[in-house]
């Protein structure tokens, strides 16, 4: 049975089947079609029905399920969501296990969350290091608000005050001109 | 893809986790997992994916299996299915055989009192793997049974092919 303990290494495994079965396209629509619309159907549900409320339930439960030693800080306020992620249990398992078969496994979250908060009328700004950290903001698509600035928004949850926040490769979303890739 | 060589000593589970259980929604993505490549590949493409993770991801497993032989996969069994929410189940062994009776498939339960719609193949999914890490470790599986609760047996002896339509559909 495939089961869920290792889900994480097993679901990165097939990120690597199957951009060799049908290259970077068919991964893009798996994450897409697959996890966005199939199996995370019940974000889109939240999110688009309840909005900000939605997206705190939906990473409320699943973050408490998938990471119980709290390895991570959600802040609402009336004009942003935002989620630091001090250690992500996704990415913490695989670098625990020594585990890696596909070039960037945090590449998934925002392909399946992009499409889906954006249907609902949201836009993303995200920023990840590849070492189990990130942080998230979402925000109304016509709030014109950059993303905030190191402990705006969430104080001294926020992730970037971490030490070793800066370690690796960072990947920024939406690009900015310092960073080194994009969807 | 790079083969998969690591292997854990210290338990039967290759990889570990901080967590005793995994997260039941996970099944939610396995089963749309599913529906993906059988969409997108056919059954035919189903059946490679399944077979290639069985070799290469599980190969920690079933070459501990081939080393150790029927108690290594019993090992394993109950350790994977411990490890699985809510799964109810019992394992029998002899001189000859285990035997992995699901009495109530975790996966199954969840994905069924979420109202998801699951693959009808679904079930099919753990003869696959099995039987392919079965096979490379010099043993042999056949499933019986599905759609809720089975059983499956590994044995050292040859038994009579694998009749898939005797493979219960999920309805």
């Amino acid at each position: 049975m495939i089961g869920t303990y290792d889900f994480c290494a097993h679901y990165e495994w097939t990120f690597a089947w199957l951009e060799a079965a049908g290259g970077e396209q068919l991964l893009q629509e798996y994450w897409t079609d697959a996890i966005g619309e199939d199996a995370q159907r019940h974000a889109a549900e939240l999110i688009q029905g309840q909005g900000f409320e939605g997206m705190m339930k939906y990473w409320g439960h699943t973050l408490a399920e998938e990471s119980p030693e709290k390895g991570y800080h959600m802040t609402q306020n009336p004009s942003v969501v935002r989620c630091d992620m001090h250690d992500c249990p996704s990415k913490g398992f695989l670098i625990k296990n020594n585990l890696q078969q596909y070039k960037d496994y945090c590449d998934h979250c925002i392909a399946w969350i992009r499409p889906v908060v954006e249907r609902a009328g949201f836009r993303i700004d995200h920023e990840h290091n590849h070492q189990g950290q990130c942080w998230w903001e979402f925000r109304e698509q016509e709030n014109p608000s950059p993303a905030s600035e190191t402990g705006e928004v969430s104080g001294h949850h926020d992730v970037r005050h971490l030490p070793h926040w800066p370690q690796k490769e960072h990947d920024r979303f939406p690009e900015k001109s310092d960073s080194v890739k994009s969807l | 893809m790079k083969k998969v060589t690591h292997r854990n000593k210290t338990s039967p589970l290759p990889y570990r986790d901080n967590k005793p259980q995994g997260s039941a929604d996970f099944y939610f993505a396995i089963n749309a997992t599913f529906r993906f490549i059988l969409k997108k590949r056919g059954a035919s493409g189903w059946i490679s994916y399944l077979r290639d993770m069985a070799t290469d991801y599980y190969r920690p497993v079933w070459t501990a299996w081939r080393e150790d032989g029927l108690p290594a996969v019993a090992t394993y069994l109950q350790a994977a299915f411990d490890a699985e929410p809510q799964a109810k189940f019992e394992i029998a062994e002899t001189k000859e055989t285990v035997t992995l009776h699901v009495i109530e498939c975790p996966a199954l339960k969840h994905l069924k009192s979420a109202g998801r719609e699951i693959v009808p193949e679904f079930c099919q999914h753990c003869y696959h793997q099995y039987g392919t890490m079965a096979s490379n470790a010099g043993l042999h599986m056949r499933l019986q049974g599905g759609n809720g609760s089975c059983t499956q047996t590994f044995s050292c002896v040859a038994p009579a092919e694998q009749n898939l339509n005797e493979i219960h559909p999920v309805l």
